[in-house]
């Protein structure tokens, strides 16, 4: 019966494929119309209630907050740049898509180009965030009240999708997903933020999701936390954090609140596999307040590039107090929290041993807020991170993997 | 400027006093049929100012009258008038015992020629008696021989009502039956005050010293003329009225507090902290700079603090042949107080498998408050004629709080790592000094005419004013980390590090013109008298609330790191939103409050039973503009009127006994603050939103109570209750703002309330024995969330925010007349109370019950000085509230003594 059919089937394969060799060329021209964005928005200035499309190629300056109402989508085409002035914000209730390109990014910044000089994106009651291909530079002005703004807010259970994407030089969190967000949070660079706070990815009360082949450089706080809820009960926050690589993370908010590369607490669940974390306070750190077995760890890679790093900090104090040493290889699994080194972990234990061998990295610790990056943390070929990734996630770590599948800035 | 106004004058008075054979008249005054002492009638000699009242035997005498012919008048609520001539001759010593018959028809009515004796304990059960509702009277007298020295200690004694007081002590509110502040209304001289507060419509009772009052009058039930907006009940501050002939008293006390002999108090220096903020001063636009805020107010020194002082002052007298009547009093108190609290916030455990709360902070909070309370009360009244009458009071209280408050606050979870083993975790410090200014006037001008022989008319104009000034509440956030290293069995501490400094200056006025009038028509056919009285009632009401913040962070190393904090005066900081927060601010708001009231009610008097009912109407019109977020409401109008009926029965079992039957309906109105439906910014923690849907509640009462008198200072009562409210107001969880909590006042479908009450003052010789229990309880359907599946909500059955289930108060007193002294023990249980709502159902705080004892005592030195003293909370009772399984606050305030010195003429 079953060969019966196959041979039917080839047989008429066959038939075909004659018949189609002895037809005559035919050619097919198709003309496509050409399809006007929804509700372009004309004017250079933008600013109060917006909805519609803003145009590919086009230069707008936002004056004021711009609110974008429940049912209303705003979305910005590939190649468009909005200068936001007087500290303004987007405030999102609706829908909101920004959808850059390799070849043409969006970008947002302020028209001072100054770290914390505009408000970034409030999606605290969004529908729905896209963003792509999009860079979200120097935001973290204050709010009218004096309150801090992280560059981007989401606390609603919604669909948020950021890939490919850089936030650079924000005064506290990049991205706070909370409130049950459904993320998708792939290949993207957030550097040089927090002044003296603020995690680079900061995932709590019931946010689940992946955060994926992202690159945190110079963060103040942590590069990746997750926590479930502080106050109210909420479904677990719980997400995958795979082929991230986090450097020079976790040095400014001090010795008292030291930053990790990836942390997770209060009963947070989550796989962290494949990352890399170079020069962190911390590398990985489960609290005690998470409770054993939430999070299944491994494949991670630690180095420094120095045994100790010494924190002059104190001695500016009066009346001076001693520098502080930290002990830089102890901290890849801090003393007192629950994670503990992993076989399939690959752990610098000296500056020799365990280096990922980026292209370059100048070996800095601390930085200040706002620092440039000029560092490549691609993978040298013969990088003992090749190879040596979970490949339930991806065969090598770090967010530059030989498969193409990782960061392409 | 405030301090100018507080600069009375001392009124300078020589007295002439003429010694020579002149008369007595003394004797006794009875009721004509029960025989029983009328303790408080005052007697009078119309051609003198000289007058005196009863004592609790009936006894009265009047002295030192010069030889002639007189006319001697007598007048006592519900009794006929008297009056006889006399003619009293030198070195005479007369005798005249008086009986008085009771008159029906006077009963309660306003009599424009009399004076009603109001300060004593007799003349407080006879208002009690006598009065259409079901009520409560504090005598002066009572309060002063009592521990108390402000109106919120008092009240806290009356049957049926608990104090709710907020950390640090300073504020207190009157719970009335279970029912929180916000079901009650506070009445000074029978009108509403304006509310100091910036949120709500309350006024603290702390702030109204003791020794001001007349009497406090809590009243259970509501008259049609009554305002209707009280559930639980109304506190009528019932300040010093003119006397009959000249008094002056002054007083003066120092005392100490067991808090401060045992630590030291927290001082700052006042001197450099500006009024108004950069924003202020400077205009809206401009660019604060960091040297724009002061240091010394951060500046915090442990000190020995000076000892408590209070001293008052009053001045009464006649003017004008007794037409014009004056009183004119002050008092000052100077307190020095605090608190120790120990407490764990709690959150719900995931790894619970009922997700319950567990501890994820430890706090330590020290509060070291001084209160400067300054109040001045004028009196006027001038008797036109038997006829008429017009009186002017004015009611002004100033209140200057000074308040250190040191916070550690240790985090257990979250954060960025809490707790490892016990000694560890990140510390986060919180050191915050406050200022505040508070004035609070209320002006009331009133006249009582009788039109003819069957119609009365009254009327009163009030203008009430409440403004508070806190000029930069500075607080400075800084952090440390204690971690513990298992290998080396070492803890590391880390320096502590400069985090934040906020600056808030904030004000708010709240505004009240009110007028009433009210018509009453009186008659009787044989025994039976009916009484019609109607009138209306309109307040005005204006309110604003201004905030503007703004936020120090500090200047980051070189290196780009946080710095360490070493002194106040070395910190370099930058101005982190230059602009201020006064143009925008959650807190910025104006809102209005029109009320319109009519009401017709009957009051038919039987020989054994009265029936007193009516019906009340109350339009309400309010609303509020606030200055925010341009997607949000800012503007939100509320209209809405209430018909109000209630009906009463008073049945005279025997001339000392009634039986009392009540059903009215009232109403509560959220506060002001609670429709600003304003959107908190997303920090941490938990904030509250307001809800403009939120609707009015609305509550039937019905009351049953049996009143014994056995003797005039004597009483039994006891009674039950039940209240059925509709949309009553509980906060509950009301989702999330960033990773913030946030809760909203929501109506609940329906509370019930129901209560027995029993309250008692019984003497055997020198012994007495005054208390009163209340038993509550209540029901109410809140929203919760469901703590195993937070997406979904539950109805939760529970007691109401602020109920206790037992209140009892025992006072155990010793009076000896010839020993001229006094002392009262005072012991207080409060149960179980409901004092906070979890979001999540199945747990709530619940403040355990709590035993206090205080102590008062006087001996009179001479003729005109009396010591005394009052010793409060003599067992340094803690207040501990409890979460689930845990001490969620432990707040120890300690005794505090008090030594004084009266002065009478």
């Amino acid at each position: 019966m079953k060969t019966k059919q196959i041979s039917f089937w080839i047989a008429a394969i066959a038939l075909v494929a004659t018949m189609a060799s002895c037809a005559k060329k035919e050619t097919t021209g198709i003309t496509k119309p050409v399809i006007p964005p929804s509700h372009p928005i004309n004017s250079d200035t933008i600013g109060s209630f917006e909805k519609g499309t803003l145009l590919a190629g086009k230069t707008y300056t936002m004056n004021h907050d711009v609110y974008v109402n429940i049912g209303d989508t705003l979305l910005a085409q590939a190649g468009t740049t909005i200068i936001v002035k007087n500290n303004s914000q987007f405030k999102i209730q609706g829908v909101f898509q920004s959808m850059g390109t390799q070849a043409s990014p969006v970008t947002f910044d302020s028209d001072t180009h100054t770290p914390g000089t505009w408000g970034g994106f409030a999606c605290d009651s969004a529908q729905a965030v896209t963003i792509q291909w999009t860079k979200i530079l120097n935001t973290g002005g204050p709010d009218a009240t004096g309150g801090t703004r992280r560059t981007l807010v989401v606390s609603k259970p919604i669909k948020v999708d950021i890939e490919d994407s850089w936030v650079e030089n924000g005064q506290d969190d990049g991205l706070g997903l909370f409130g049950g967000a459904q993320i998708t949070v792939l290949r993207n660079t957030i550097q040089s933020g927090g002044s003296t706070d603020g995690e680079a990815i900061n995932i709590k009360t019931g946010t689940t999701g992946t955060v994926a082949y992202n690159v945190i450089f110079s963060q103040a706080g942590t590069g990746i936390k997750l926590e479930t809820a502080k106050v109210v009960t909420t479904a677990p926050t719980n997400v995958d954090v795979y082929n991230n690589t986090m450097v020079s993370c976790g040095w400014r908010r001090g010795a008292a609140e030291p930053g990790r590369g990836v942390s997770a607490g209060v009963s947070a669940k989550g796989n962290v596999f494949n990352n890399i974390i170079v020069n962190c306070y911390h590398g990985l750190e489960i609290f005690v307040d998470d409770g054993a077995g939430n999070v299944n760890y491994g494949n991670n890679l630690f180095y420094s590039t120095a045994d100790t790093f010494v924190d002059n900090t104190p001695l500016n104090a009066t009346p001076p107090g001693a520098a502080i040493t930290v002990n830089l290889r102890a901290g890849y699994y801090p003393a007192g929290a629950l994670g503990v080194p992993q076989a399939s972990d690959i752990i610098s234990t000296s500056v020799a041993t365990g280096n990922p061998m980026f292209k370059t990295f100048d070996g800095s610790f601390l930085n200040p807020n706002g620092a440039a990056n000029n560092n490549d943390f691609h993978l040298q070929a013969g990088s003992p991170a090749i190879g040596k990734g979970n490949p339930t996630y991806n065969a090598d770590m770090g967010a530059y993997t030989s498969d193409g599948k990782g960061n392409k800035h | 400027m405030v301090k100018k106004l507080y600069f009375f004058s001392f009124f300078l008075f020589s007295t002439a006093l003429v010694f020579g054979q002149n008369g007595t008249l003394k004797g006794r005054i009875i009721d004509e049929e029960t025989r029983q002492p009328l303790a408080g009638a005052i007697i009078h000699i119309d051609d003198l100012a000289n007058s005196s009242a009863a004592d609790e035997k009936g006894n009265y005498v009047l002295s030192n009258i010069t030889p002639g012919e007189y006319v001697v008048k007598i007048n006592f609520i519900g009794y006929a008038g008297y009056e006889k001539k006399i003619k009293i001759g030198a070195g005479d010593v007369l005798v005249l015992n008086i009986q008085l018959s009771q008159d029906i028809q006077n009963l309660n009515t306003v009599n424009v020629v009399g004076r009603l004796p109001t300060e004593n304990e007799a003349a407080a059960r006879a208002n009690e008696k006598n009065s259409d509702n079901l009520k409560n009277v504090v005598s002066a007298q009572a309060i002063e021989k009592s521990p108390d020295i402000n109106a919120a200690n008092v009240l806290q004694r009356v049957s049926g009502v608990t104090i709710q007081r907020n950390a640090g002590g300073d504020d207190s509110y009157a719970i009335i039956r279970g029912l929180e502040p916000r079901y009650n209304n506070t009445l000074i001289n029978g009108v509403q005050i304006a509310s100091p507060d910036s949120k709500t419509r309350l006024v603290s009772l702390s702030v109204v010293p003791s020794d001001l009052l007349a009497r406090i009058e809590v009243d259970k039930t509501l008259t049609p003329e009554m305002d209707g907006d009280a559930i639980g009940g109304t506190v009528n501050l019932v300040f010093k009225d003119a006397p009959d002939k000249r008094e002056i008293t002054a007083t003066g006390s120092v005392g100490y507090g067991q808090l401060f002999i045992d630590r030291k108090f927290a001082d700052f220096s006042k001197a450099d902290i500006k009024t108004y903020s950069p924003s202020e001063t400077n205009g809206p636009g401009y660019v604060a700079q960091p040297g724009d805020f002061t240091r010394s107010n951060l500046d915090f020194k442990n000190i020995t603090p000076p000892p408590t002082e209070t001293f008052s002052f009053s001045y009464g007298d006649r003017f004008l042949n007794n037409k014009l009547g004056l009183l004119i009093a002050n008092s000052y108190q100077n307190l020095y107080f605090g608190s120790n609290t120990e407490g764990d916030d709690g959150n719900a455990d995931p790894n619970d498998p009922d997700h319950r709360p567990r501890i994820n902070d430890i706090y330590n909070r020290a509060i070291s408050s001084r209160q400067i309370l300054n109040n001045l009360i004028t009196h006027l009244d001038y008797r036109i004629n038997d006829k008429n009458k017009i009186t002017l009071d004015n009611v002004l209280l100033y209140s200057r709080l000074e308040e250190a408050s040191f916070t550690a606050d240790t985090s257990i979870t979250g954060g960025n790592g809490g707790r490892t083993v016990p000694g560890t975790g990140p510390v986060n410090f919180i050191n915050q000094s406050t200022t505040s200014n508070q004035i609070i006037e209320n002006l009331k001008l009133a006249g009582n005419h009788v039109l003819s022989k069957h119609f009365l008319f009254d009327w009163y104009g009030a203008f009430s004013d409440a403004f508070v000034r806190l000029p930069d509440q500075a607080s400075i956030n800084s952090n440390i980390a204690i971690t513990y290293d298992p290998s080396t069995n070492q803890f590391t501490k880390t320096p502590d590090y400069f985090d934040e400094i906020d600056r808030t200056w904030s004000h708010n006025n709240d505004k009240d013109y009110s007028g009433a009038a009210n018509i009453t028509y009186k008659t009787s056919i044989k025994n039976t008298f009916l009484e019609l009285k109607a009138g209306g009632f309109y307040r005005d009401k204006t309110r604003y609330n201004y905030e503007d913040e703004y936020i120090l962070r500090p200047v980051a190393s070189t290196a780009g790191e946080k710095v360490v904090f070493s002194d106040i005066y070395s910190a370099q900081w930058v101005v982190y939103n230059p602009y201020g927060a006064g143009e925008f601010n959650v807190n910025n708001y104006n809102a209005f409050e029109d009320i319109t009231a009519f009401y017709g009610q009957f009051k038919l008097t039987f020989p054994r039973l009265q029936i007193f009912g009516g019906v009340r109407n109350e339009i309400t019109s309010e609303g509020f503009h606030v200055r925010q977020d341009i997607t949000n409401a800012s503007d939100v109008t509320k209209n809405y009127s209430d018909i109000l009926p209630s009906i009463s029965f008073k049945y005279k079992l025997n001339e000392i006994a009634n039986l009392r039957l009540a059903y009215f309906a009232s109403i509560a109105r959220p506060a002001y603050y609670e429709l600003v439906p304003t959107v908190p910014p997303s920090t941490g923690g938990t904030s509250v939103e307001g809800n403009p849907n939120l609707k009015h509640t609305t509550a039937n009462n019905y009351d049953l109570r049996y009143e014994l008198f056995p003797k005039a200072d004597e009483q039994f009562f006891i009674g039950a209750y039940y209240k059925q409210l509709t949309n009553p107001i509980e906060y509950s969880y009301g989702g999330n703002s960033g990773s913030a909590t946030i809760y909203q006042p929501m109506n609940s479908d329906e509370a019930k309330v129901a209560g027995v009450e029993l309250a008692f003052t019984r003497y055997w010789g020198n012994f007495g024995l005054s208390g009163n229990y209340a038993y509550n309880y209540s029901d109410v359907a809140g929203i919760k969330v469901d703590r195993n599946n937070p997406v979904a909500r539950v109805i939760e059955h529970r007691m109401l925010t602020g109920a206790s289930v037992h209140d009892l108060n025992l006072s155990f007193l010793y009076r000896n007349k010839d020993a001229k002294f006094n002392a009262e023990v005072a012991y207080q249980y409060l149960g179980k109370t409901l004092v906070g709502i979890y979001p999540d159902n199945g747990d709530n705080y619940i403040q355990q019950p709590l035993s206090s004892l205080a102590f008062s005592a006087d001996k009179a030195i001479s003729k005109h000085f009396t010591l005394f003293t009052k010793l409060n909370n003599l067992t340094n009772t803690h207040t501990t509230v409890v979460l689930h399984n845990f001490q969620n606050g432990n707040e120890i305030t300690k005794a505090t003594y008090l030594l004084g010195m009266r002065y009478n003429y």
